[in-house]
């Protein structure tokens, strides 16, 4: 099914930029919430109460909000809610924050480095798919792409998984050239063990991701989403079963995240490869990295836990017809996104950091041998079946 | 073998996860609601913030049940003081077989709150209170006496409006 067959280049080039803008909006809305999450789930995990108020201020239109925050704390369900106009204010911080550029850095490549992190992160969601199917379809009266379907995918690419990690792996360019541009120190190392730690945890993650591709024979998302819910035998659901821890744990180190920050690691280098970066670079850095989260939870969710089927791990074609929740939707979709994220933040509060040496031994030693056995098997199943 | 088995399958971190997961869910599903809270952080602008039952304050003087003074100047609290805050002048009083301070003057700019004066007393006319705010916006309010105009030694310091759990009283 191509839908793009029948359209002219004008349409093909509006539908891609609405729904282009219909991405973006879906990250810029969960990224904040994300944060904002992030800040409550660590206070709950840690006997603390997460963010409670704007600042320290009493008068003024903080000072009322604060007063407002306060007393929601004193309602049954809203108190989780206080502290949600903490992340408005990250977002005007970083917009209006003073543009900082080292006057003995590589001011190009510095200026250009976040650039490249951001894009990377956010052009993979061009091969992503919400839905395998139209979500809704315009009126006949919308001038240019009406009666057209707006469908739930960017582009249906045959070789949507291999764009996915393609574009997704430029983004350590950003990571090293802005730690190295920087021109001190603590970013340098920070870039440095990123380069590293990003290229050793590459391969285990694409060879988890190799055994759904064998199991279906495909790299276009859909199908792969769809094969992978509905047609797969039995005995494949230990193995994606397996496949999805695997893949979480590297992806957790692709995206720098605890237990495996090592390129920003807090506590031994300053800040890593953002020490020299403030303003709306940090934060691009900052938007690149949660948006990377969203990425590998997007993949994650697609190819193990069902995508837009209810049942993870290929179980659910046994309520394939059921009425409600037999069909696919892109509600649990989002879902499964959502709770991944839960996840890396559930983790983040749980799992101290590893040291460098054991971040390397973990992929090179257990988790590459692991993904072997897995694809060997896969291969079995595939041959069999 | 164990050992391997024990890397293989990442049982502990499923533990600690567990730990966690529950207390997060504890916490969310009562939504700080409890009688006894689940955090162990003071919320103090807005709560009056708890402080320890042995918490070293503005020293403060005690009166008896009848209203009067219950420091005699035996001058051992002036004595003992290590940097020489207290300043006490004796007098008489009709009716009264103890002497009893005319001027008791306590700069509490240079005060270190080390509590030697209430421990020297033996009279127990003296203490260390448990208020801590204790910022003032000019040097002369730190000049605390008998007879001062709005502070003096017998009533909190009276405070600014430093936190929300004051406007709620008035």
């Amino acid at each position: 099914m191509n839908p793009t067959a029948s359209m002219t280049l004008l349409q093909i080039s509006v539908m891609a930029i609405l729904q282009t803008i219909a991405v973006l909006i879906f990250i810029f809305i969960v990224v904040p919430l994300t944060t904002f999450a992030e800040r409550k789930v660590l206070g709950y995990v840690q006997d603390r109460l997460g963010s409670v108020r704007l600042a320290g201020h009493l008068v003024g239109f903080t000072g009322w909000m604060n007063r407002v925050m306060w007393g929601m704390g004193r309602l049954p369900f809203v108190s989780i809610l206080r502290g949600l106009p903490q992340f408005i204010g990250d977002i005007v911080k970083l917009f209006v924050k003073e543009d900082i550029v080292p006057e003995k850095s590589d001011h190009f490549i510095f200026r250009i480095a976040p650039a490249i992190s951001m894009i990377a992160s956010v052009a993979v969601f061009a091969g992503i798919s919400f839905y395998p199917g139209a979500l809704f379809t315009f009126p006949k009266a919308v001038p240019i792409v009406g009666g057209l379907p707006f469908t739930g995918f960017i582009s249906n690419m045959n070789i949507g998984l291999l764009f996915i990690l393609g574009v997704s792996s430029v983004g350590v360019y950003g990571i090293v050239l802005g730690g190295w541009a920087s021109n001190s120190r603590f970013p340098l190392l920070g870039g440095l063990r990123s380069a590293a730690q990003i290229v050793s945890y590459e391969v285990p993650l694409t060879l988890s991701l190799m055994a759904p591709v064998i199991l279906t024979g495909t790299l276009n998302f859909n199908d792969m989403t769809r094969k992978l819910s509905t047609e797969m035998p039995l005995v494949a659901t230990p193995l994606l079963f397996v496949g999805f821890f695997i893949y979480l744990t590297c992806g957790f180190a692709e995206t720098n995240r605890l237990p495996f920050d090592m390129p920003e690691a807090e506590n031994e280098l300053v800040a890593g490869f953002h020490t020299e970066y403030a303003g709306m670079r940090f934060g691009f850095f900052y938007l690149a990295e949660y948006i990377n989260m969203i990425v590998v939870s997007a993949l994650a969710s697609s190819f193990f836990l069902g995508g837009p089927f209810l049942l993870p791990f290929g179980l659910h074609r046994f309520i394939l017809h059921v009425p409600v929740i037999g069909p696919p939707s892109a509600i649990w979709f989002v879902a499964k996104i959502l709770f991944l994220l839960f996840v890396y933040i559930w983790v983040r509060g749980t799992i101290p950091r590893y040291r460098y040496d054991q971040v390397m031994a973990i992929a090179w030693k257990y988790l590459i041998p692991f993904t072997l056995v897995l694809l060997m098997l896969a291969a079995i199943i595939r041959y069999a079946a | 073998m164990n050992k391997f088995l024990k890397t293989l399958i990442p049982i502990d971190i499923y533990k600690g996860l567990k730990v966690t997961g529950t207390h997060f869910m504890k916490v969310f599903c009562t939504a700080n609601r409890r009688k006894v809270p689940l955090h162990r952080v003071q919320e103090y602008p807005e709560v009056k913030a708890k402080v320890a039952p042995r918490y070293r304050g503005r020293l403060t003087m005690l009166k008896d049940e009848q209203g009067e003074i219950k420091c005699v100047c035996c001058l051992a609290c002036e004595k003992i003081c290590p940097t020489q805050v207290i300043t006490i002048e004796s007098g008489k009083k009709e009716g009264r077989k103890t002497k009893i301070p005319v001027r008791y003057d306590f700069e509490m700019e240079r005060c270190i709150f080390c509590e030697f004066c209430v421990e020297s007393c033996g009279f127990d006319s003296i203490i260390l209170n448990h208020q801590f705010e204790l910022a003032a916006y000019n040097r002369e309010d730190f000049s605390i006496g008998l007879l001062g105009q709005s502070q003096n030694m017998f009533q909190l310091t009276p405070v600014g409006r430093f936190s929300y759990s004051d406007s709620d009283k008035d």
